[in-house]
């Protein structure tokens, strides 16, 4: 196979000549000034500073809400980021629209354009590089929290080099997530390929004394699905960001539903990554931070009580799990983009449930089933990365283009073309989500067994066999406070 | 026997959102029909040019992101204009971005040249009711 890249950091000459061509992609490219950047980095305060803030909090054994935000028109994003802030939350992203995600600067320029005129969003996000540096730079300057640049997609450099001259000081660049859950044809070595140049440029800004966060969501699972191949995903991707020169990483997990294995892939995760950074060298990279996603539930309840007992339960789970950053939706998100007044009742209440369990640092990793979950996945996604560093012959990079090429990574219902999905996940009896289809996922014998019972199990007990359509079936379940269908 | 009409799906636009109109897909093969899925971040000139392709009888879209009023300015005239006047539109997502009340998003899409337009959270087995019923008034369906 073509393999598009590999896991070496870019030849500074090379990196600085694809500069230009990034920078010529669009008009505002010309106004990011590198050496302007740094001097303006370095005279902001800590708590400006995302993984800085990241880390105080794992100091101080403290979860916030990390929401998800952004919106097209400069002095409403303003707004809207005061407003998280005053709702105590101390990071806040900045979601860049779809438009400039995908390149399409000139539609993402047009529906700017009808925003402003009409005053109303017309735009999913902040088209971060329509606006440019310098305007970019004054909601940076307005706003007290921290501030995350979130992009997906293929190709991100322009908007990464707007967005950290501008003075944020993290951003999404999960290229795993971007070849699995957003692109259709690309393949991973050309996702891969681009975000190495991101990595890189967080590793030019790290030699000349300033640290940016990179976050790593993984592959959002599409459906009930065990996480291994997307904890796997967001390790080997950490090596790649690493090898780049980039110095503060936030790998995330996600909830699925079922508290112990919520609790054992976040723990995992953390534990793992740093574990695999310390392997291959790279110990002055670090992780100030553990974070976790709330299972993307659909519908969402309109319930007001429904939805405080959807919110309040993701946010106990994820104190439980120590993370330091929680995703969490608000009480509105049934009706829409919520209200300032939904986004502060949602976090107060979350914010009390994060405060009260913690402060009684529970040590939940004792619990029987949180240790099973973890010893499970953890023999999982070892044998994933074994496997990757195999076919790739020690480069993490070579090993995934041939993995997910050969179906030895693998995730269902994915949005790219090049992903088999012949994997299939479906609940037990308990609710915890299993393997109901291997595909070729390299999975130790005693993994599958496992995976195995649990499900036979269920099919005993409900007498009839799981197969695809109990997993369309199954889609809207946790909505009706249940997570398996009787 | 009448042969099983066909019928597009995909997300249009600039819009990864794939895994409602998968569902979709899934549902609609398992009742017969022949199903042409294009998948996420499709454009719009692609589903005409795939819907005269396979002489489909419907297209079947979604949008999640809210921005479907850009990336469908003019569909239904250059459906016409492609010749595909009676194949019927359909539409379901998040269609506007914000807070707004869904019979609005219902009449600008209409007024689009959109047969029938549905909210995020529609019962898929409705939509194959509805979709019956308007083949068969225009005897694509028997």
């Amino acid at each position: 196979m073509d393999i598009k890249a590999r896991n070496k950091k870019l030849d500074e000459g090379a990196f600085l000549k694809e500069r230009e061509e990034v920078l010529a992609m669009w008009p505002t490219g010309k106004e990011v000034d590198l050496e302007e950047a740094v001097a303006f980095h370095k005279k902001q305060p800590d708590h400006k500073n995302f993984g800085k803030v990241a880390a105080r909090l794992h100091q101080e054994g403290k979860t916030v809400v990390f929401p998800r935000a952004g919106t097209p028109i400069i002095e409403q994003e303003i707004e809207l980021n005061k407003t998280l802030y005053a709702s105590g939350l101390p990071l806040v992203p900045v979601t860049s629209d779809s438009y400039c995600r995908l390149l399409r600067f000139d539609k993402a320029r047009q529906g700017l354009e009808e925003s402003i005129r009409s005053g109303q969003p017309k735009l999913n996000g902040f088209p971060t590089v329509v606006h440019g540096v310098k305007n970019t730079r004054k909601v940076v300057e307005a706003t007290e929290a921290a501030l995350n640049q979130r992009m997906t997609n293929l190709d991100k450099r322009l908007i990464a080099e707007i967005a950290f001259a501008a003075g944020m000081t993290a951003g999404l660049q999960d290229f795993m997530q971007d070849f699995a859950c957003y692109e259709k044809s690309s393949t991973i070595g050309q996702n891969i390929r681009n975000c190495q140049y991101v990595y890189r440029l967080v590793g030019y800004y790290a030699e000349r004394g300033v640290t940016l966060t990179i976050d790593l969501d993984g592959m959002m699972p599409h459906s009930v699905f065990p996480l291994s191949v997307s904890i796997a995903g967001v390790i080997a991707n950490a090596l790649v960001a690493a090898e780049q020169g980039v110095k503060s990483i936030i790998p995330w997990s996600f909830m699925m539903g079922y508290m112990p294995q919520d609790i054992a892939w976040s723990r995992l995760t953390r534990r793992l990554a740093r574990e695999y950074l310390d392997r291959f060298g790279y110990k002055d990279t670090a992780l100030p931070g553990q974070f976790i996603a709330q299972i993307p539930l659909f519908p969402y309840p309109q319930d007001m009580g429904w939805a405080f007992g959807f919110l309040n339960y993701s946010a106990m789970v994820a104190a439980m799990a120590e993370a330091e950053g929680v995703y969490l939706r608000t009480i509105d998100e049934g009706a829409g983009i919520p209200t300032k007044e939904a986004h502060a009742v949602s976090y107060r209440s979350a914010k009390w449930i994060f405060d009260v369990v913690r402060q009684q640092k529970i040590d939940i990793s004792r619990l029987e089933e949180v240790q099973t979950e973890e010893k499970i996945a953890e023999m999982e996604v070892r044998a994933l990365l074994d496997k990757i560093f195999e076919v790739g012959d020690g480069d993490v990079a070579v090993g995934l283009q041939k993995a997910f090429d050969s179906g030895l990574m693998d995730t269902p219902l994915s949005s790219n073309i090049h992903v088999q999905g012949k994997t299939l996940g479906a609940r037990d009896l308990k609710g915890a989500c299993r393997y109901l289809d291997f595909g070729s996922l390299p999975l130790p014998e005693e993994a599958k067994e496992y995976n195995r019972e649990k499900i036979a199990e269920r099919e005993k007990a409900q007498g009839k066999k799981l197969d695809y359509h109990t997993v369309v079936e199954e889609f809207w379940t946790f909505s009706k406070a249940r997570l398996v269908e009787p | 026997m009448t042969k099983a009409p066909t019928i597009i799906t995909g997300t249009v636009g600039e819009d990864s959102h794939s895994i409602g109109s998968r569902l979709l897909s899934r549902v609609l093969k398992d009742r017969g029909f022949n199903v042409v899925e294009l998948g996420g971040l499709t454009p719009a000139e692609e589903f005409i040019h795939v819907a005269k392709e396979t002489d489909a009888s419907a297209i079947l879209m979604s949008s999640l992101y809210g921005m479907a009023e850009i990336d469908l300015a003019g569909f239904k005239d250059a459906c016409i204009e492609a010749g595909l006047q009676d194949v019927l539109l359909y539409l379901g997502g998040y269609l506007m971005v914000g807070r707004h009340d869904w019979g609005e998003a219902e009449r600008r899409f209409k007024a689009l040249g959109f047969d029938r337009v549905y909210p995020p959270e529609v019962d898929l087995d409705k939509v194959m009711e509805d979709l019956k019923s308007d083949l068969h008034q225009r005897g694509k369906l028997q």
